[in-house]
């Protein structure tokens, strides 16, 4: 190999699925120049690294939402009946301020209006992209992106059964004890709806034998008093007079087990 | 103490690479273009803010191009590289928003350089950190007066960690040209550091 | 493939890296990451003594700890308290340190107690790598010059976080929390949680974030103009400190909840023993 080779082979062994390889090696050793180029070039290549990274702002996902929400909008429309030009302009702009409201996490303000199909669709899907956004989250490697799906989770309804089975699943087996204990809370919702309340004190009950951090144990315990849970009462019961627990956490459900009398 | 964490359900959400989340799309499923835009519009960002420097036009264009990804979904070959895709249809709409904009875009760089410098040694620390925050100013700038194409070329293969047969089918040139035109961009981005340095110690 | 250095077991180490014995007693290791283009991550797994990890310009993981002798890539000098005495055999061992890397993650795992002795640790990675420490019976941990991604549980200890600049998410059993960010990323959400224990968190200025604090014996003090929600209710008290800065006491029950700079990716503070401070830089 000769220097003009080598040169390009410098940067090689930095790029994925590029090897350098063996003639360059050998290069290297018999070439100083070669030698002193590249280990500068591979500095300067290396502190391009340190380069603050500029990131974008909230806007780029709340605009990106809304611009996906209109687009199924507008394709479900090319195969929609014929309307007149205004009032389906009407019906756009509409839309676009529904899709803001709920994109923006407004809350479930945006009126039912049953006399309008492509609303309640419209509001559905919207929900369906949170459910993904908030479950896919939930289940990347790194546990700050975990704790963002789990605020996302504050943003479906709270009858969405999959995302509760997912915060279940994240308080019983998340190996993060931050995300176990944000997944607790996330729950609270679930407890009030009509359609998952049983379902969310039971999972709450359950979880409870399951967790051996102190931490979480009183998470558990305090949501079970505030909901003057009597089914958990023998678990709490049991936990007082189990010496393997935390002085503090037997404090804890002695006194959740008084405040459900 | 070591639990293991079992990703049971909807694990295929995450863990699907990319061509085939973009052929879904392409097959009707548009609402799984937002598994592809968190994965990658950050990356995106960095991009277009390294390529033209304004953070607002950056943000456009981010919107731009994931709009671009829904119109022209059906076009999406699932066999070529997602990442090759995107940075084709990254730097077309770079290009068309230049076009559109004409002469009368003004970027001001050199305030942009410099309230990346003071973002770099705002951060107090030990006495090695501060030089180092200089040096990384120094580097910013280097970077900004680097040519259009060099700069592109480093930001695609060094920021956004491409391959080179990647960036061979964004660039539309050959693998063996790509490895000479990073060569070459560095190259000229250290004269370029160093020429800067040597202004700012006379 | 893996590269792999096992210490004190017995196996064969196939990584390069050799150790070298550093300053007085002190044991060296490098580990080099696969990819420098990739991310990076370092996984730290049990210990029985303090444990330092700090972010430098280099490229590789260099692993430095006091200890007794080990038996690396040369197999040289298991010492002879090691030997089988004659007659006997070997069926149980007590497991070393462990270095392994696989795609672009180095794992330290030092589970168990290391020659009956604690073990003080000190790993230096490039500062942009993301880094996930879990210790059972360590002593203090303290994570410094780090933009990656922190996440670090510590049981009893405390856990100590200064200058980064990435996310953190940080646990401790029975031991405060103390941590300082030069720079927030933005889409971060944070957490900090400690059983027994004060949380003391400085941000910059211009953090935008939601908080969420929790404390039942304790109260939570900032200097920074937090906008309370609505169902919070708390009670805020106003004194100057010893420099004429305003310091703002707010004291409630219950988890609360409220916004700096107008709101942001949420960070949860969480002590059922002790107080939340949270600083302005």
């Amino acid at each position: 190999m000769n220097c003009e080779q080598a040169k390009t082979q410098m940067l090689g062994g930095t790029i994925p699925g590029e090897n350098q390889g063996e003639e360059f090696a050998a290069h290297l050793a018999s070439c100083e120049t070669c030698r002193t180029e590249s280990s500068r070039i591979g500095a300067l290549w290396q502190s391009l690294d340190l380069l603050p990274v500029e990131e974008p702002s909230g806007k780029v996902r709340e605009r990106f939402y809304e611009m996906l929400g209109a687009y199924r909008q507008g394709q479900a429309s090319v195969t929609m009946p014929v309307k007149q030009a205004w009032p389906r302009m009407i019906w756009q702009v509409a839309a676009a301020a529904a899709l803001l409201a709920v994109g923006l996490g407004i809350g479930y303000g945006v009126r039912e209006d049953r006399s309008r199909p492509e609303l309640v669709q419209l509001r559905e899907e919207v929900a369906s992209m949170r459910q993904l956004v908030a479950l896919s989250l939930m289940q990347q490697q790194s546990a700050s992106d975990r704790l963002r799906g789990v605020s996302w989770s504050y943003q479906v309804e709270p009858s969405d059964e999959e995302v509760m089975n997912q915060l279940v699943t994240t308080v019983n087996h998340d190996p993060n004890v931050n995300v176990r204990l944000a997944a607790v809370d996330a729950l609270r919702p679930f407890t009030g709806s009509p359609a998952t309340h049983l379902m969310a004190r039971n999972a709450v009950i359950q979880a409870l034998p399951k967790q051996t951090t102190p931490i979480v144990q009183v998470a558990l315990i305090d949501f079970l008093a505030e909901l003057k849970e009597r089914n958990a009462a023998p678990e709490l019961r049991r936990m007082v007079s189990d010496p393997d627990i935390d002085s503090g956490v037997r404090k804890r459900a002695e006194w959740a087990l008084e405040r459900m009398q | 103490m070591s639990r293991v964490f079992s990703y049971v359900t909807v694990s295929t959400l995450v863990n699907t690479r990319d061509n085939v989340v973009m052929a879904e799309v392409g097959a009707g499923q548009v609402a799984r273009l937002a598994v592809l835009f968190e994965r990658h519009h950050r990356a995106l960002f960095r991009y277009f803010v390294s390529m033209n420097g304004n953070r607002e036009v950056a943000e456009d264009l981010v919107q731009e191009v994931f709009f671009r990804m829904l119109r022209y979904r059906t076009s999406y070959d699932p066999a070529q590289s997602f990442t090759a895709w995107m940075y084709q249809i990254a730097r077309n709409a770079g290009v068309d928003q230049v076009r559109k904009r004409g002469s009368a875009q003004v970027v001001d760089i050199d305030s942009f350089v410099d309230r990346r410098a003071e973002l770099v040694s705002a951060s107090p620390g030990p006495e090695e950190s501060v030089s180092r925050g200089q040096d990384l100013a120094l580097l910013r700038r280097a970077m900004d007066r680097l040519p259009e194409d060099k700069r592109e070329i480093l930001v695609l293969s060094r920021f956004q960690g491409m391959k080179h047969e990647d960036i061979a089918e964004v660039l539309g040139c050959e693998v063996g040209t790509v490895k000479v035109r990073v060569y070459r961009a560095i190259r000229a981005l250290e004269q370029i550091y160093f020429a800067l340095e040597k202004e700012k110690a006379s | 493939m893996m590269k792999r250095i096992v210490v004190g077991m017995g196996l064969a180490a196939l990584a390069a890296a050799q150790p070298q014995p550093g300053a007085e007693g002190r044991q060296q290791l490098t580990m080099h990451f696969r990819d420098p283009s990739m991310p990076r991550k370092l996984v730290v797994e049990g210990g029985t003594g303090s444990l330092t990890i700090r972010g430098y310009q280099g490229q590789d993981a260099i692993i430095e700890y006091t200890g007794r002798e080990i038996s690396g890539a040369n197999g040289r000098g298991r010492g002879r308290r090691n030997e089988p005495p004659a007659g006997m055999h070997r069926i149980g061992e007590s497991r070393g340190l462990d270095i392994t890397e696989e795609d672009n993650t180095v794992r330290v795992n030092s589970q168990g107690i290391f020659g009956g002795t604690a073990r003080d640790m000190v790993i230096q990675v490039p500062a942009q790598t993301s880094v996930n420490v879990k210790t059972m019976f360590g002593g203090s941990m303290t994570i410094e010059n780090i933009s990656g991604d922190i996440e670090a549980e510590n049981f009893n200890g405390q856990v100590t976080i200064t200058n980064a600049s990435g996310s953190v998410v940080a646990h401790s059993m029975n031991g405060k929390i103390l941590v300082s960010l030069d720079r927030v990323a933005p889409d971060k959400s944070m957490s900090f949680s400690t059983f027994n224990g004060d949380i003391d968190v400085t941000l910059p200025a211009d953090t935008k974030a939601r908080f969420k604090m929790r404390t039942d014996f304790g109260d939570i003090f900032t200097d920074f103009d937090v906008k309370m929600e609505a169902n919070a209710a708390p009670v805020v008290e106003e004194s100057k400190d010893k420099n004429g800065k305003t310091r703002r006491r707010v004291r409630v029950d219950g988890t609360q909840s409220g916004t700096i700079n107008g709101g942001g990716p949420e960070m949860q503070f969480t002590t059922f023993n002790g107080r939340i401070l949270i600083h302005k830089k």
